[in-house]
């Protein structure tokens, strides 16, 4: 059984004109299976990944998680936001044993893990720092220590990278290969970036847009473990040429 | 020159390679206006030096009869020597009533305040906070507090007088209700304001919520909530001063009142000053409290 399984899932925003976000959306995820979905701004992509954080309720279809109906946010599915979205009135140390802390766990049960998940992150140093004394990478390496405390079972992430310049983009992307080269969990990792898709993923879902859907799923066969050192490769060049052919043929159609 | 350039945070360090906001131009830093706006004694000199020239002019333009306007306006030494008769005459001696009485007069207001102040507060918050999160409190409350808050606090002191009659309580219920609506209204915007994500995100890491209540939307709306704290109180003491000055007789506004009354305008004078000391000390207090709660806040400022 298929860890998430979106079955004829649609999204409509209701108001003065109905928006029809997506339409009729299948899509399988295995467990510790990396998933991105591509496509431009404004394809519901990331009310895709609302609807499976259950952030918003489906308009029709069915959604479920580890065989249960997705109804509410839970720890099970961390999310990681765009803008990192941290408590500013919290030090890196609160932020990531927020989780733990309103899910009333001891302090034994979730210290280790946090210090572990602060370490993984490269953050120990910052422990006591508050968000507005980082720059933007670091305060989404913790707003990824900060899901990953919950042992989440999938990972989603909205555009988590964004918002970061070049460079340090390449060092988050390299970050979240190892973390998850580490830790094996499934991720859905939403992105318009083709290049960080196939060097991330397992599979890449091109999306397009009104009504969003779901046009092509492409396996990215290349080797494991990847750096960003792939991002140089002919595969890796052969991969993105065909995307992005794809995604002219997909443009061009409207 | 050190204290110019001590960043707060240690972030800046790692987080920027190159050595970006170090200003090439220290030596020139170094003048009068350098030395006044950026060291504290020279702040305070910069702070003191127009009501120190405002103090001499007055004194001087009432030298030979000690006031101005045909004796309406005493100059400061004579306002002063009232103030300290007043302070630390001896009481129920002599003819003047005020004698002795400044701290109990002052402890009056004060304390009037600090109940109305209070009562706001606890009645404010919950209340901005609860407006600003439930859609079902907002159409019931805040179509009744808009149409009440249009009516000047003034415009109660009848209707206060006849309820509490000439009480402490009718300069309480004054207070309150003049610190209330901007308590609740700042407090009530803060709420709104709340970022959707960090509420989403403090549900997907499970939060209940009343965990949502109290370790997101409360500390988040918190900078408004003092900015209608700070605008409360400066209401608050108007009320008390107006409330005194009609409906009770005691405190601050009762003795300016009276004193207008008998014609001791140096007394008057000395009153005003005092009022202006309190709210400025009360103010103060508040702001240090915001200063102490809020620290992660100026360091956001600080970067932006």
């Amino acid at each position: 059984m298929s860890l998430i399984a979106f079955n004829g899932v649609s999204k409509t925003f209701s108001g003065k004109t109905a928006v029809r976000a997506l339409a009729d959306v299948d899509l399988t995820i295995q467990e510790g299976e990396f998933v991105a979905l591509l496509g431009p701004s404004g394809c519901g992509k990331s009310t895709l990944l609302n609807l499976l954080a259950g952030f918003e309720p489906l308009s029709d279809g069915d959604l479920t998680f580890d065989g249960q109906t997705v109804a509410r946010p839970g720890p099970d599915r961390g999310v990681v936001f765009q803008e990192a979205s941290l408590f500013p009135w919290l030090t890196v140390w609160d932020n990531i044993t927020f989780g733990p802390r309103v899910q009333r766990q001891s302090k034994a049960d979730y210290e280790g893990r946090a210090r572990e998940m602060l370490r993984l992150v490269g953050l120990e140093a910052f422990k006591d720092a508050l968000p507005a004394q980082l720059s933007g990478g670091m305060r989404q390496r913790v707003g990824i220590a900060r899901a990953l405390v919950m042992n989440p079972r999938a990972l989603l992430m909205d555009e988590p990278f964004g918002a970061l310049d070049a460079q340090t983009r390449l060092t988050m992307q390299q970050l979240l290969l190892d973390v998850w080269q580490t830790l094996g969990i499934a991720v859905l990792f939403v992105t318009h970036d083709i290049d960080e898709a196939v060097l991330l993923a397992d599979r890449i879902c091109v999306m397009s847009a009104r009504p969003g859907r779901i046009t092509r799923e492409i396996p990215v066969e290349l080797p494991r473990p990847r750096s960003i050192d792939s991002l140089i490769t002919p595969e890796f060049m052969a991969y993105k040429g065909m995307i992005m052919t794809d995604m002219k043929v997909a443009h061009g159609a409207h | 020159m050190a204290q110019s350039e001590a960043l707060p945070a240690d972030g800046h360090t790692l987080s920027a390679p190159a050595p970006v906001r170090r200003a090439p131009a220290q030596p020139q830093r170094t003048g009068v206006a350098h030395l006044l706006t950026n060291t504290a004694p020279g702040r305070l000199v910069l702070a003191v030096s127009v009501p120190v020239l405002l103090l001499i002019l007055w004194q001087l333009a009432g030298r030979g009869t000690g006031s101005l306007f045909g004796g309406v306006l005493p100059t400061p030494d004579r306002v002063w020597a009232a103030w300290q008769t007043w302070a630390f005459g001896q009481a129920g001696l002599g003819l003047n009533p005020y004698s002795g009485t400044w701290l109990s007069n002052v402890l009056y207001s004060a304390q009037r305040v600090g109940q109305g102040f209070a009562l706001a507060t606890l009645i404010g918050v919950p209340f901005g906070i609860l407006i600003g999160w439930n859609r079902l409190a907002a159409g019931t409350f805040d179509p009744l507090i808009q149409v009440l808050r249009p009516i000047p606090i003034t415009a109660w002191l009848p209707f206060s007088i006849a309820v509490f009659g000439i009480e402490s309580m009718g300069a309480v219920f004054l207070i309150a209700l003049g610190a209330f609506y901007p308590i609740v209204i700042n407090t009530t915007a803060g709420t709104r304001g709340v970022e959707k994500n960090w509420i989403r995100a403090a549900l997907m890491m499970g939060a209940r919520p009343s965990d949502i209540l109290l370790r997101v939307i409360l500390p988040a709306s918190l900078p408004s909530v003092f900015t209608g704290l700070r605008i409360g109180l400066g209401i608050g003491w108007t009320a008390v001063i107006v409330a005194e000055m009609v409906a009770v007789k005691s405190g601050l506004g009762y003795v300016l009142w009276d004193a207008y009354y008998i014609g001791r305008m140096d007394v008057v004078i000395a009153d005003m000053a005092s009022i202006g000391l309190l709210g400025y000390l009360s103010d103060r207090l508040i702001l240090a409290l915001e200063h102490w709660l809020l620290g992660w806040r100026r360091l956001q400022s600080f970067q932006n």
